[in-house]
C-alpha cells in the first residue's frame, strides 16, 4: 500500500491522500436537497430552555447553579463528573440569560432516549453575556492549553457519539498521533448539518482542524468529504488555499459517496487505508478522528472563547414546510424548531431524531436538543414507514454485500432467532455496527438490526448471568472451604492446645524470668504430655 | 415486537420479493421466446400446465399450513419454481409428468421442509431429477413438431397393407404444430383420432451434445459445415440460440444486481476451464469443444438461473465461488463420465448438497479479524511544545 501511496504522490506532485475502497456500503437516495435550500439560521431564542447536563447514570453531576438563580449567558451551570471512568469533566454553560426554574428529569433527544437530569431556563430575553476571553493567535499556546480550553469549553463529540473531545485529544499524551482526520463524510440521508456548516463557515473549520491538529499533536490533518457535496469541497479547498501562508495545515480526502462512509473504522479505512482490529483503538495506530462539528466548536472554544452552547442541527422531512439548518441554541425544544419550520401538524406522523437510518423515533416533541442532537425529521405518512410485509429470509445474501464489516446478516439472523450465542460470536455479532445497511436492502423486508441490538443484549444478560453464577460459585465454594478448614482448625487446635500452650511457655521466660514458671512450664508439659497420651489411649481404644 | 418495530431503520430500498422473482420471470422471457421459436408450443404448454398446478400445490399447501394464501402467493415464488421446471421438462412431455413434478416440486421439496426460504434443495430441479429418475424415457427426447402424412402405398409380398409415415417438417409455430404439441401433451384426446404412439417414439430430438455422447457427430458443427445460418430456423442451430438467449437473460440480471456474478462466473469458467483441458478432436466425441458444453446443453440456464436460486445456494460470496466450481466440475463429470445425458440438476442437487458446509466454512474475513497485530513502532513522543 505504501509503494501506491507514494507512486501517487509522484504522480500527484505533492504528498496526496487518496480514497480506498471499504467493504459493502448502500446508497440510498440522501434527501438533503431539501435542508440545503436555505443558509444556517440562527433561532430566536425560545422563551424556556431545557438545558440538558447528562443521564445522572453516566457520571456524577455538580451543579453549580441552583434553582431561583439569575445566570448570565455562558455562565458554567453544572459539571459532570466522569472521573469514575477515567474521563474528565465537562461542564455545561448557559445558552443565554434568565432564571433557573426547576431542575428535574426530562426526555432529551438524543439516540438513548433516556430521561436525563435537565435545568430549566426561563429566559428573559436580555441575552446579557458574560464577557469572553478570545485567543486569536492560537499558536501561541501549547498543546495543553488548548486542551484545557477546549474542555473548559465544554465541547464534546458533535458527531452523535459525544464523547467528551478534550479526553480523546490527550490520548497524545499516551500515543503519538499521525492522522488527526476531519469527519466530514456526512453519509446518512436527511442530514445535512455538517455540509451545510462547511459550505459557508469552511474558513472557521479548518482554523478549528489546525487547532485541533495542534492540540492533539498531529503530524498530518485529513478532512473526509463524500464526493456528492461538490459546494462544500469547494469552500473548503478555497479556504485551505486561504491558509495557504501557514504551510499545508489540512489535506482534503474525497471519499466515494456510500453510506457508511462516515463511520469511524471505515472512513479510517477509506482516508489511510489502515484497517483497525476489533477491540482496538484508532490511537493505538496513531489515528484520532472528530466530526467537522467538533472542529467547529473547538474553533469557538479558542478564538472566540467561547463555550459551546449550541450546534447545528438539520430539520427535515416532508411534514416541514421549509425544511432547513439551524445553528439551535442547547436546551431549545423540538417542537419550538419544527414551529419555526412551518410544520403542519396533521401531516406530521413522526418525530425522528438522528438520520433515517440510524435515527430513533422522538416519543415527545417537548424534548429538548442537546450538543449531539444532528437531525430531526418531521416524517409525514408517507415517509420513512416501517415496511409493510415481513416475508421469509431467501438467503439472497444481498445484506452480506451491503455490510460494511463483512459480516453475514442473514445467518445472524437466523442464529439470532435459535438464540445460538455461541454461533452469534462466532459470526462477529459484536462487530455489528447498526447501520442498518442490511435491513436497508433486505427483500424480505426483515427487522434485522433490532433483532441484532436484541441479540446482543441477551448475550450481555448471559454473560452477566454467567458471571454471576461463577462470582456465586466461588463465593459458595470459598465458604465451604473456609467451614471445613475451621472445623479443621477447631480439631487440631484441640489436639495442639497443649503444644501452643509450651510454646507459649517457652516464650515467657524471656519476659519473667524467675523460677517458679520454669517449674511450672516443666511441670505443665509433663501434665500436657500426659494428656495427649491418655487422649491417644482412649481413642486406640475406641477404636478398638 | 413493538419494540422490534419501531427501531432504525426507517427508510428501505423498496425492493421485495415479490420484485425479484417478476424480474427473474422476465429474464427468462428471451429464453422462452427462443424455445418457442425453435421447438415450437410444447413450451407453452408445458408452462401453462406447470403454473396451473404450481399454483394450486401451493395454495392447498398454504392453506394446510395455516398461511395468508392472498399475500404468499402473491411472491410470485411459486410462478418461479414452474418456469424454471418447465423450462427443463422436454417439450412435448405428457400433461401427467408435468404435473407430477411440479406437485412433487411445491408439496414435498418446498412446503415440507418449511417453505420459501426453508428448502435445502432446489425445487425444480429435485422434481426434474424425480421425474428422470421414474420417467426415464419420458425425459430424454426434445419433440420437434413433424407433419405425418400417412398413405397407404403398397402391399409387401404377403399382401399386409404397410402404412409407410412420409415426415415432414412443418413450422412448429404453424396451427398444425400446435395441434401436434397439444396432442402431445395431452394424448387422451387424441386418443381416438390418431394413433400418437408412432411419432412420440420416432420423433425425439436429442440435444447436441446428447447426439454428441451417442453418435460422435456434432448436428451444431454438420450444420455449419452445410452452411446453416445461426438464426435459421433449424433445430441444429437452435440450442446455440437459446443458450445465448438465456446468456442475456442472466447478464440483465446480473446489470439488475438480482443475481451476483460469482455463480454463474465459477460455473461457466470451471465447464470452460475443464472442456478446454479434455478437449480431444477426433477422439471420443463427448470431449467436445468448450463452446460445445457451454452452448450445446443447458448450461447456461443452469448457471444463471437455477444454481443461482439463493435459498438452496451457498450464501457467502467466497462460499458461492467454490458453489460454482462444485457444480462446474459436477455437470462436466458427469456429462462426460457419468451414464446421464444432462447433468445440471444432478450437479445443482449436489452443490445444494455442498451449501451450508460451504456457509461455515467459506466465511469472509469479518472486518478487524484476523489481522497481523500490528504494533507500531515505539516511536520518540513527538515535541508537545
Amino acid at each position: 500500500m505504501s509503494t501506491l501511496k507514494q507512486l501517487a504522490s509522484k504522480f500527484l506532485g505533492h504528498d496526496s491522500v487518496f480514497a480506498r475502497r471499504t467493504a459493502g456500503g448502500i446508497q440510498p437516495p440522501p434527501f438533503k436537497e431539501h435542508s440545503l435550500r436555505s443558509r444556517i439560521m440562527s433561532t430566536p431564542i425560545p422563551p424556556q430552555l431545557t438545558i440538558p447536563i447528562g443521564p445522572e447514570s453516566s457520571g456524577e453531576i455538580t451543579r453549580l447553579v441552583d434553582i431561583a438563580d439569575q445566570v448570565l449567558k455562558y455562565q458554567k451551570l453544572a459539571v459532570i463528573s466522569f472521573s469514575a471512568k477515567g474521563r474528565s469533566d465537562v461542564p455545561v454553560h448557559a445558552p443565554t440569560s434568565g432564571v433557573i426554574t426547576s431542575i428535574e428529569n426530562s426526555i432529551v433527544a438524543d439516540h438513548s432516549q433516556q430521561q436525563q437530569l435537565c435545568i430549566n431556563l426561563t429566559v428573559d430575553g436580555h441575552d446579557e453575556a458574560l464577557l469572553l476571553k478570545p485567543h486569536t493567535n492560537h499558536s501561541q499556546l501549547s498543546s495543553a492549553d488548548l486542551v484545557a480550553l477546549i474542555r473548559d469549553a465544554g465541547v464534546i463529540g458533535m458527531g452523535g457519539a459525544g464523547f467528551p473531545t478534550a479526553d480523546k485529544l490527550s490520548a497524545y499524551s499516551v500515543l503519538p498521533i499521525e492522522f488527526l482526520i476531519i469527519n466530514a463524510a456526512e453519509c446518512e440521508p436527511y442530514i445535512s448539518a455538517d455540509e451545510a456548516l462547511l459550505r459557508e463557515r469552511a474558513n472557521r473549520v479548518v482554523l478549528g482542524a489546525e487547532i485541533l491538529k495542534r492540540a492533539c499533536a498531529a503530524q498530518r490533518c485529513i478532512i473526509a468529504i463524500e464526493d456528492t457535496k461538490p459546494d462544500a469541497i469547494a469552500a473548503i479547498k478555497q479556504a485551505l488555499l486561504n491558509e495557504a501562508s501557514n504551510q499545508q495545515c489540512c489535506e482534503l480526502v474525497i471519499v466515494p459517496s456510500k453510506y457508511p462512509a462516515g463511520s469511524e473504522k471505515q472512513l479510517i479505512q477509506c482516508a489511510t487505508g489502515i484497517e483497525i482490529a476489533t477491540g482496538q483503538h484508532p490511537t493505538e495506530h496513531g489515528i484520532i478522528m472528530h466530526n467537522v462539528g467538533t472542529a467547529y466548536a473547538a474553533y469557538e472554544a479558542i478564538i472566540e472563547g467561547k463555550p459551546c452552547i449550541s450546534r447545528f442541527t438539520t430539520l427535515c422531512g416532508q411534514a416541514l414546510k421549509t425544511p432547513k439548518n439551524f445553528e439551535v441554541l442547547i436546551g431549545t425544544a423540538v417542537g419550538f424548531l419544527f414551529e419555526l419550520c412551518g410544520i403542519e401538524a396533521n401531516k406530521k406522523q413522526k418525530s425522528i431524531v438522528g438520520g433515517s437510518l440510524m435515527g430513533s423515533e422522538l416519543g415527545n416533541d417537548k424534548a429538548a436538543t442537546c450538543k449531539t442532537t444532528n437531525c430531526l425529521i418531521a416524517a409525514s405518512s408517507n415517509e420513512l414507514q416501517a415496511p409493510k410485509a415481513e416475508r421469509a429470509c431467501i438467503r439472497c445474501g444481498y445484506c452480506a454485500d451491503a455490510c460494511p464489516s463483512k459480516l453475514l446478516p442473514q445467518q445472524l439472523f437466523a442464529f439470532s432467532k435459535t438464540l445460538d450465542t455461541t454461533q452469534l460470536l462466532e459470526h462477529g455479532i459484536l462487530d455489528c455496527i447498526e447501520c442498518g445497511a442490511c435491513d436497508y436492502v433486505c427483500p424480505s423486508q426483515l427487522p434485522l438490526v433490532s433483532t441484532y441490538k436484541e441479540s446482543k443484549k441477551l448475550i450481555e444478560t448471559r454473560r452477566q448471568s454467567l458471571e454471576y453464577s461463577d462470582y456465586w460459585q466461588q463465593r459458595f465454594q470459598f465458604r465451604q472451604y473456609r467451614v471445613k478448614k475451621e472445623k479443621d482448625q477447631a480439631l487440631s487446635r484441640k489436639l495442639d492446645a497443649p503444644l501452643q500452650s509450651m510454646q507459649a511457655a517457652e516464650r515467657a521466660p524471656k519476659n519473667k524470668n524467675n523460677e517458679a514458671d520454669f517449674i511450672s512450664k516443666e511441670q505443665a508439659s509433663r501434665d500436657i504430655a500426659a494428656a495427649v497420651a491418655r487422649v491417644k489411649a482412649r481413642r486406640n481404644e475406641k477404636n478398638k | 415486537m413493538s419494540a422490534l418495530q419501531a427501531g432504525a431503520p426507517f427508510q428501505h430500498s423498496g425492493r421485495n420479493i415479490t420484485q425479484l422473482m417478476q424480474t427473474l420471470m422476465y429474464a427468462l422471457l428471451p429464453g422462452i421466446f427462443a424455445s418457442l421459436w425453435f421447438f415450437g408450443f410444447g413450451i407453452l404448454i408445458n408452462i401453462a400446465i406447470a403454473i396451473t398446478f404450481a399454483v394450486l400445490a401451493e395454495a392447498a399447501m398454504l392453506r394446510l399450513r395455516n398461511r395468508d394464501i392472498r399475500s404468499h402467493l402473491g411472491d410470485r415464488s411459486a410462478l418461479v419454481t414452474a418456469l424454471l421446471f418447465a423450462i427443463a421438462i422436454p417439450p412435448g412431455s405428457p400433461w401427467w409428468l408435468v404435473a407430477l413434478g411440479i406437485v412433487f416440486a411445491i408439496v414435498i421439496v418446498k412446503h415440507l421442509y418449511g417453505g420459501l426460504g426453508q428448502n435445502p434443495f432446489n425445487p425444480a430441479m429435485c422434481g426434474y431429477a424425480m421425474l428422470l429418475l421414474a420417467f426415464p424415457l419420458e425425459m430424454t427426447g426434445w419433440h420437434i413438431p413433424f407433419e405425418v402424412i400417412t398413405e397407404p402405398q403398397s402391399t409387401d409380398n404377403l399382401g399386409i397393407l404397410i402404412l409407410t409415415a412420409e415426415r415432414e417438417f412443418l413450422s412448429p409455430l404453424s396451427w398444425g404444430g400446435f395441434k401436434q404439441a397439444l396432442l402431445l401433451a395431452f394424448p387422451f384426446v387424441a386418443s381416438g383420432v390418431i394413433d400418437i404412439s408412432e411419432f412420440v417414439d420416432g420423433l425425439a430430438m436429442a440435444t447436441p451434445l446428447i447426439e454428441f455422447k451417442m453418435a460422435g457427430k456434432s448436428a451444431i458443427l454438420a450444420a455449419r459445415e452445410s452452411g446453416a445460418s445461426l438464426f435459421a430456423r433449424e433445430s441444429e442451430t437452435a440450442w446455440e440460440i437459446i443458450n445465448i438467449s438465456y446468456l442475456f437473460g442472466g447478464l440483465f440480471l446480473l446489470y439488475k444486481k438480482i443475481i451476483s456474478w460469482h455463480i454463474p462466473l465459477a460455473i461457466i469458467a470451471t465447464v470452460f476451464v475443464l472442456a478446454a483441458l479434455f478437449y480431444a478432436p477426433g477422439s471420443v466425441a463427448i470431449y467436445g469443444t468448450p463452446y460445445l458444453h457451454l452452448f450445446g446443453s443447458a448450461t447456461m440456464i443452469g448457471a444463471f438461473f437455477i444454481a443461482t436460486d439463493p435459498v438452496s445456494a451457498a450464501t457467502t460470496r467466497p462460499g458461492k465461488l467454490v458453489y460454482g466450481i462444485v457444480i462446474g466440475v459436477s455437470i462436466y463429470a458427469i456429462r462426460v463420465w457419468g451414464s446421464y445425458l444432462d447433468s445440471i440438476a444432478f450437479a445443482v442437487l449436489f452443490g445444494n448438497f455442498c451449501a451450508p458446509v460451504l456457509d461455515q466454512y467459506c466465511r469472509p474475513r469479518i472486518f478487524g479479524h484476523g489481522l497481523r497485530s500490528k504494533s507500531r513502532p515505539n516511536e520518540a513522543p513527538v515535541n508537545r511544545e
